[in-house]
């Protein structure tokens, strides 16, 4: 297990760089094939909010959570789905969309999903510009808590890295896996509390329970994460037990992701 | 891979019985369960420091299965492999994006093959100079035409400095001056650096031009290595051979060629390939 990790560990900080410039001329090619280039990694994300608001905000018209009006809760929750959706979906295709380049050259493989991870940090970095604009038009000035934004991102990086070093394998013992992820996602958006809060009231029955199975779900850490640095004065050392647990998420999901990928590392040619 | 070993070593390639094995589909109605197809069988052989070797054979007979398993893409399933040295296999158009120009296709190419940052700079100029794109170089690489295409690919693989390089009918594109061109700067490596240089062709006078040593693969087997114009020899009577046959009675020694490859045995699950 341990040499699997340092292999993955290693080959990632070895190829930094080879990271790095996929990624970019990964963006910048999506970028050339449309005439408005990287507009759109603006206004997709946008639209999408602008979406869920009207309909949850305006036409169902959502009270405010706690004190914070529905439109700048619901924009910082989704800039932290926008980036963990988008990673895990094309974190399964990270290998099986390269498949050109690894039958082709010597390649390690496994720096795969963090060029993908990357890329979408990018699009995650576009997202986070238009909360903070909308977080400003509604009134909420930065504070020394936004900070913790930066080590939440890091915390939803390294879940998704894990995760699509996971997919990415199974996908390519096994085609359907991409499928069902990407069937999966929709729900898994709505049971993290991105669009509604996910706190069960007290009259339902086993609320409780509900409640922290809820918590289980490694996306509610981070999307909740990033509200408290914004809105709720909180830092990461507030709820230390969430943190552990999810830290243990994290660190078994990359373990079990670098034990798949030492082991198929020479065989996903002949997996094609 | 250090170099010191592969300066140590007398032979840059070692095989000992490699052999490698293909799934295949079974045709349907049949019962299920996959089969397996030997790509290779019991291949063994030694390649001398700084030879120079053709290896041929015809369509499906494992070529470029054996350039995969010694550029170390593609994993044995038996036998041993010693490879002294460190390795490349120079394909010309993996790697390069349709929709950036020439010039960030070096980038991305580049990045590709691992080249830092300083590296990728200093090469650039090289390149240029090498694929003589002139203006094209800031078109976009859909644009080009697909010699172009191979021109900027290989002169951005020529970077590459390994010990041992493996060319897949590399040099059978891009028009014939630039063929000739590429092919000069070949014999440059071999004449100059000894380098070990594996190379698969279909034309016969260019790999009796280039090479030392001719390897003949045939229906996975080795079937001849030796001075390359006595391979190259045996080679162009057994395919004459073959065309003059009788269609029937070629489909029917190719049909049983194919045969002698087939291991029949039962499907593996998702479960067993993920903990077996």
């Amino acid at each position: 297990m341990f040499t699997s990790i340092k292999y993955v560990l290693g080959e990632n900080l070895r190829n930094i760089y080879r990271i790095y410039c996929i990624a970019k001329y990964e963006l910048l090619a999506d970028m050339r094939d449309s005439k408005f280039g990287i507009f759109w990694n603006f206004a997709s994300p946008a639209i999408q909010v602008l979406t869920y608001w009207l309909i949850f905000g305006v036409a169902w018209s959502r009270k405010p959570i706690g004190d914070i009006d529905y439109l700048p809760w619901l924009v910082v929750g989704y800039a932290a789905w926008w980036f963990v959706q988008p990673c895990i979906q094309s974190g399964c295709s990270a290998i099986f969309s390269k498949t050109n380049v690894i039958t082709k050259m010597k390649f390690p493989v496994s720096v795969l999903p963090a060029t993908v991870c990357a890329k979408e940090f990018f699009n995650h970095c576009c997202m986070l510009l238009i909360a903070f604009v909308t977080l400003l038009l509604c009134g909420h000035g930065p504070n020394f808590y936004w900070f913790g934004l930066i080590y939440y991102a890091l915390c939803s990086f390294a879940f998704v890295e894990s995760v699509s070093l996971i997919l990415s394998v199974l996908t390519m013992l096994w085609r359907d896996v991409r499928k069902l992820v990407t069937s999966l996602m929709r729900m898994l958006m709505y049971f993290s509390p991105v669009i509604w809060e996910c706190h069960f009231a007290d009259s339902i029955p086993y609320h409780d329970i509900l409640n922290f199975i809820m918590k289980l779900n490694p996306v509610y850490y981070i999307v909740n994460g990033y509200r408290d640095s914004v809105f709720y004065y909180k830092g990461f050392w507030q709820h230390p037990t969430l943190t552990l647990y999810f830290w243990a998420v994290v660190l078994c999901l990359f373990a079990v992701g670098c034990m798949l990928m030492y082991k198929f590392k020479r065989k996903f040619i002949d997996l094609i | 891979m250090d170099i010191s070993n592969y300066e140590k070593n007398e032979y840059a390639v070692e095989l000992k019985h490699v052999s490698k094995i293909y799934k295949l589909k079974k045709k349907e109605g049949e019962p299920k369960g996959s089969e397996m197809f030997y790509a290779l069988r019991d291949i063994s052989l030694q390649i001398k420091k700084g030879d120079v070797v053709g290896i041929l054979g015809t369509n499906g007979s494992g070529k470029s299965t054996l350039s995969l398993v010694l550029s170390g893409i593609s994993d044995i399933d038996g036998g041993t492999m010693a490879v002294n040295g460190e390795q490349a296999l120079i394909s010309i158009n993996t790697g390069l994006n349709n929709q950036l120009t020439g010039l960030e296709n070096i980038n991305v190419k580049g990045a590709l093959l691992g080249f830092n940052k300083k590296k990728i700079q200093e090469m650039t100029e090289g390149v240029i100079e090498f694929a003589e794109l002139g203006d094209f170089l800031y078109q976009p690489v859909k644009k080009y035409s697909s010699g172009m295409k191979s021109r900027l690919g290989f002169s951005i693989s020529l970077a590459l400095d390994p010990d041992i390089f493996i060319i897949d009918e590399a040099l059978s594109v891009g028009d014939k001056g630039f063929a000739n061109k590429c092919l000069d700067r070949m014999m440059k490596l071999r004449n100059e650096k000894d380098k070990t240089i594996l190379f698969i062709s279909h034309s016969l006078p260019q790999v009796r031009g280039f090479c030392k040593t001719g390897l003949w693969i045939e229906g996975g087997k080795l079937m001849e290595m030796g001075p390359i114009d006595t391979v190259c020899d045996h080679y162009s009577e057994y395919v004459e051979k073959l065309n003059s046959m009788p269609a029937k009675e070629k489909k029917e020694l190719l049909d049983e060629k194919f045969k002698e490859r087939l291991i029949v045995s039962e499907k593996k699950s998702f479960w067993s390939r993920l903990f077996g």
